[in-house]
């Protein structure tokens, strides 16, 4: 019977599939349905889990019949490549993961007799690997980097745009070391206010003024290489949304005024002359 | 006035042992019979084994605190089991052989109303070729780890010295248990090899028995997603991955020679693994107890399983895999044949494996073996001695506790790397642990109880819970407050 088949944000496909123990007709029934959702929907590789049974079963499209992996598990695995993956779980999400190419399982089939199989189709491999994941709980987007999970969820819910498979946005630039030095120098300028509460020395106001005086320029110094840097970046990572034009403006404005108003409040507070 | 003698004086034995003394009050006596002299908190042997913790903090002399407790402290091992006396008398008896106290050697005959078994496990080496013979490391026992810290402290300058190293981490024959010990031993000279800078002259591989990477002996842990649960094979593979260390599964460790672990696989292929320093954990059997009827007959495969661990009210013939359930596991952990003597910790025999049972094609079995310590073990210490101090107080009618692992959750923190700001350590709790198929259908865990984190919060659990339990064993004030 064709079943109704799991999709995102449905989350029984977080659950872990518990292994076959009892090779019989409710095993078998289960078998049929995969299939025939299978026939119904145009796929070619199911977990059970996939139309809601927890159970460790697998079904691969090879030609006209269906291979039944029951219980499988990968028991060697040789050479990585990126693996370009779509899944029925999420409409529209086209991903690259890092599979193997090559893997070894060990697997039963509906009789609960035990086999081994190498494969060393990358195409087919890949596919195993992703559906071997669903039986435990996991999805294709458990393979990609965190920042790259929350953009797709946030696309999803229609919050931003879909990254591209090959996309990749990075979770630190070098860019972030010009933007931590920034902050650091305001910091400077901003404990420098506090110099009125304390009973220093003339030469020590003036020494402190100096200060105040050369890091202000050096922070739109800074800024200004950061903005140049930043458009540089940005042309490498076309859909990392922390890399925009508008993104880095903003971060040269907010340091900018905030270097500007130390700025004044030294001349006020701190100024010796 | 009746004697509970306890053999065995690791977490199990020591529990009970400091329950029954806090229970029995002064008119019956607790013998602690146990060939060691220290007792040891065993899951930081893994940072011993690393240089992160000395010998001495991992353990303390029980002596004193048995002393102080009111527990007769025997340092011997035990030897056979009398549970019908002998022909002079119907006294239970056991004999035991001292190990210290400058009476070495010398063997004595102690009788006992009730015996509590918790000896543990013997750290069966032998049972792999050439595991015995100094060309791996264990970090089992403290002084197990304070070796493997001096060889891999030699493996780290040859390294730095620009020599490329190869280590090996993991269990050692195809029926091993305890995987979570060697799974933090291997992260943590992950990170240690990290942080001495020699990380990129390291390969770091591991082996170990395991369908699936994060099986740990139970079927896998499980983290809790939406209001599903996801296998640890997500969390470990992802780790592995990050820190760079492939892995070799659904493997029995044949035969250990100088440098190479030759290894057969679930497939029935075999192959040999190189290695500058290996650390690979033993399988464990019972200790060898004999036992011996009134007139002196042989009856150790009454009391005992084959594997050497004693038996208790479990279902031994529960049969195949697909007929497997949770009522096969022990309640009271009472022997069947002589209802005074128990089995607590590793020491009781289990029905059979959680994980799911595989062998390879030639017929060898890989799969782990069930765990039986840490938590699960100090429950089931705290419960026998229960039991026992009600037979003693109440009569043969008393009512016996019940401390199934079927229905014991179990808490994990697994070390991932020592460090007070750069540490990580996996926490992940798991109930039962022993998966009850019919009462949770599908996975036959409760998901309500799941949990898994990683991070450095972790660490400081890890940390934090190891001086308790030190404490706790110390038997210092508030020591029953701390939970097992």
């Amino acid at each position: 019977m064709v079943q109704k088949l799991v999709i995102y944000p449905d989350d029984r496909v977080n659950c872990t599939s518990t292994d076959v123990r009892s090779f019989n007709q409710t095993l078998w029934d289960v078998i049929t349905d995969m299939s025939d959702t299978m026939k119904a929907y145009d796929i070619e590789a199911m977990a059970a889990m996939q139309i809601a049974y927890p159970y460790n079963i697998i079904l691969i499209k090879e030609g006209d019949s269906y291979q039944e992996y029951i219980n499988p598990r990968i028991i060697q695995n040789h050479d990585t490549f990126d693996s370009e993956e779509s899944s029925i779980y999420y409409p529209d999400v086209t991903v690259t993961v890092p599979r193997y190419s090559k893997i070894k399982l060990v697997y039963e089939d509906r009789e609960g007799t035990v086999h081994y199989k190498d494969i060393d189709d990358p195409k087919l491999a890949a596919t195993l690997q992703r559906k071997i994941d669903y039986t435990f709980g996991g999805n294709l987007l458990d393979r990609v980097d965190k920042n790259k999970r929350d953009k797709i969820i946030d696309a999803m819910a229609g919050k931003g745009l879909m990254p591209l498979a090959d996309d990749v946005c990075p979770t630190f630039s070098n860019k972030d070391y010009i933007v931590s030095f920034t902050d650091k120098l305001l910091i400077l300028m901003g404990l420098s206010l506090l110099t009125p509460l304390f009973h220093f020395e003339k030469e020590t106001i003036e020494t402190i003024y100096s200060v105040d005086k050369f890091l202000f320029p050096a922070i739109v110094v800074l800024m200004i290489a950061f903005f140049f840097y930043a458009q540089y970046e940005a042309k490498k990572y076309k859909q990392c949304s922390s890399c925009q034009i508008g993104n880095n403006i903003g971060v040269i404005v907010k340091r900018s005024v905030a270097a500007f108003a130390f700025a004044l409040g030294a001349y006020f507070l701190v100024n010796p002359y | 006035m009746a004697r509970l003698v306890i053999m065995g004086g690791g977490v199990s034995g020591h529990t009970a042992a400091s329950f029954a003394r806090k229970w029995l009050g002064d008119e019956h006596e607790v013998v602690v019979v146990t060939p060691n002299s220290h007792w040891n908190w065993i899951p930081s042997n893994i940072w011993v084994g690393i240089g992160g913790m000395t010998k001495e903090e991992v353990t303390f002399p029980l002596a004193p605190v048995y002393e102080k407790a009111g527990i007769d402290f025997k340092q011997a091992k035990a030897v056979s089991i009398h549970p019908e006396g002998n022909a002079d008398s119907d006294n239970a008896y056991i004999t035991l052989e001292y190990t210290g106290q400058r009476k070495e050697r010398q063997t004595e005959e102690l009788t006992y109303d009730y015996l509590i078994n918790a000896t543990g496990p013997k750290l069966n080496f032998p049972a792999t070729p050439g595991l015995a013979d100094g060309h791996t490391v264990s970090v089992c026992t403290a002084d197990h780890a304070v070796h493997a810290n001096l060889e891999l402290k030699q493996v780290f300058e040859k390294a730095k010295a620009g020599e490329r190293q190869k280590i090996l981490v993991g269990t050692g024959h195809g029926m091993c248990t305890c995987q979570g010990a060697a799974f933090e031993y291997i992260f943590n000279i992950e990170h240690e090899a990290k942080k001495a800078g020699v990380r990129n002259n390291i390969d770091i591989k591991w082996i170990s028995n395991e369908s699936f990477l994060g099986d740990f002996g139970i079927g896998g842990l499980h983290m809790k997603r939406g209001g599903y649960a996801a296998s640890s094979r997500l969390f470990a593979e992802s780790l592995y991955s990050e820190r760079g260390i492939p892995w070799i599964i659904g493997a029995h460790v044949s035969k250990v020679e100088a440098g190479k672990a030759h290894y057969e696989l679930l497939d029935g292929t075999t192959g040999v693994e190189e290695f500058d320093f290996a650390m690979l954990i033993p399988p464990f059997a019972g200790v060898g107890l004999k036992a011996f009827d009134k007139d002196g007959s042989d009856i150790t495969d009454t009391i005992f399983a084959p594997n050497g661990f004693m038996k208790v009210d479990a279902k031994y013939d529960a049969g195949a895999y697909e007929n497997w359930k949770a009522s096969d596991w022990p309640r009271t952990y009472q022997n069947p044949t002589y209802s005074n003597m128990f089995a607590c910790g590793i020491a009781f025999a289990p029905p059979h494996l959680i994980s799911k049972p595989m062998s390879s094609v030639n017929g060898t079995p890989i799969n782990p073996t069930p765990p039986r310590t840490g938590m699960p073990s100090g429950i089931i210490g705290k419960a026998v001695a229960h039991s026992v101090c009600d037979l003693i107080k109440e009569g043969e009618k008393a009512h016996l506790h019940e401390a199934s692992m079927a229905e014991m959750g179990a808490a994990c923190v697994a070390s991932a790397g020592k460090g007070l700001t750069d540490g990580t350590a996996a926490a992940l709790t798991v109930y039962p642990v022993v998966p009850d198929f019919e009462k949770y259908p599908g996975l036959g865990r409760d998901l309500d109880y799941t949990f898994g984190e990683i991070g450095l919060a972790g660490h400081w659990i890890k940390h934090i819970l190891h001086h308790m339990f030190i404490y706790k064993a110390k038997l210092k004030p508030g020591w029953t407050l701390i939970p097992e």
